[in-house]
């Protein structure tokens, strides 16, 4: 067992070119589960029951199923269909489809995190109900879901790596690629893991600052 | 339908390793959880270091990568074991983490009065964290710790990719001997809902009766 730090900086251009992939999914997918999250959240928070109970189904389908079977379900089932979905755009539907349903919940956490007697003031000063959840709740909320929505967007960018098993080129099928072409494993994969950790630390550092920046101050 | 039938019993086979890949690795997180929270919360700080450098590290990469290396890396190394077993490491070490999390948070949630009451009357530090502050914790602690072992579960369907016949690698395998991707993922999928949902609600039951009513 030997390291060699030279070939490791050599890989790194051919990993590098499956990181244009990673990023190029991982960033419509975060972008698109947050918005995909939002019409779900009004559905769950309904008052028409029908609604609320489909919003409430669908959220236990896809929380309650790997990813990767959604993704399976999704490629395969489309080139059954007779309109084959290429790996990228499955693996892109699938994780919008779950983050998003993870999304809502985060939204319906915040929501209710902040209490009633805020809408309820917004009222009595006159405000029609949905000004009231506008002009006083949301801002409220928008402030809690940020760190929970920062760690779903960490584990979406990890999750990006499952679309290597649809023949995607990301980051992790090239680092397949060549662990299968030159043996020198130890190497690939431990500059792979820096690539992600590089991804997912500069992803979370965005997001705290994006935290302290709406920060109210007191 | 018809796809399905002449293959349950080898879904059957898929279903056994996914529950015992599941049960096995939820084992070894938990163990590790528990562990690697009472290094966090009480031992020495290179210790704590430690930990928390695996911790970031589990933060920041995918399990698949980690499926990955262990796979290809491992012969290299020149360690041989089963591919059911190193799954099952890689997998309770990557959710090893989060279940520290789990429990760390559930620790820290007692309020440090409980510690300093304990204290007031004469306890002795492993008593009050026995009597007063575990038995609160481990309250806090119950629905977050079920829904890491649905994502646990969920996790097990990576194996499939490094050759290890769960239920989702049988489902691969039955999807391209039948064409029938819809049926074959779909009852793939509804194994993992049957359990995860259980699971979920387990959760929920869990988190009524573990609050209080101030």
């Amino acid at each position: 067992m030997s390291f060699d730090i030279g070939f490791m900086l050599r890989s790194v251009p051919i990993l590098a070119e499956g990181l244009t992939t990673t990023l190029a999914l991982a960033l419509p997918a975060i972008l698109l589960a947050a918005a995909w999250g939002v019409p779900i959240v009004v559905a769950l928070m309904s008052k028409r029951r029908l609604l609320r109970a489909m919003a409430q189904a669908y959220v236990e389908v896809v929380r309650n199923t790997p990813v990767l079977v959604q993704m399976f379900f999704i490629f395969f089932g489309s080139g059954v269909l007779g309109f084959p979905l290429s790996g990228f755009v499955a693996g892109l539907i699938a994780l919008v489809l779950q983050n998003g349903a993870y999304a809502a919940e985060i939204y319906r956490a915040g929501i209710q995190a902040v209490s009633h007697r805020q809408a309820e003031a917004g009222l009595a000063l006159g405000l029609m109900p949905f000004a009231a959840f506008r002009i006083v709740v949301l801002p409220q909320a928008l402030r809690k879901v940020i760190p929970p929505l920062s760690n779903q967007g960490v584990l979406i960018i990890k999750d990006t790596s499952l679309v290597a098993t649809i023949s995607v080129a990301e980051l992790t099928f090239q680092a397949r690629l060549l662990a299968d072409r030159t043996a020198a494993v130890f190497e690939i994969f431990f500059a792979l893991a820096l690539f992600y950790i590089a991804l997912t630390m500069f992803f979370s550092l965005v997001m705290r600052l994006a935290e302290v920046r709406l920060r109210i101050r007191q | 339908m018809d796809a399905l039938l002449p293959s349950l019993p080898l879904l059957t086979k898929g279903v056994v390793t996914t529950l015992y890949l599941s049960v096995a690795s939820t084992a070894l997180a938990t163990s590790l959880g528990i562990i690697f929270a009472t290094i966090q919360l009480f031992a020495w700080r290179p210790l704590k270091w430690i930990v928390e450098s695996y911790l970031y590290i589990v933060r920041g990469v995918p399990l698949l990568v980690l499926l990955f290396a262990m796979y290809y890396a491992l012969p290299y190394a020149g360690v041989q074991v089963e591919p059911v077993v190193g799954g099952i490491v890689v997998i309770g070490a990557y959710f090893g983490a989060f279940m520290t999390e789990v429990f760390r948070g559930a620790v820290l949630a007692v309020p440090k009065g409980q510690w300093e009451a304990g204290r007031a009357i004469g306890m002795r530090t492993p008593r009050i964290l026995l009597d007063v502050v575990l038995v609160q914790a481990l309250r806090v602690a119950g629905a977050p710790y079920i829904n890491t072992t649905i994502m646990v579960v969920k996790g097990t369907s990576l194996v499939a990719v490094i050759g290890l016949a769960d239920v989702t690698f049988v489902g691969r395998q039955i999807v391209e001997r039948t064409l029938a991707p819809f049926e074959v993922f779909g009852a793939v999928a509804f194994v993992y809902f049957v359990i995860c949902y259980a699971l979920s609600r387990l959760g929920r039951h869990v988190e009524k009766k573990a609050s209080y009513v101030h």
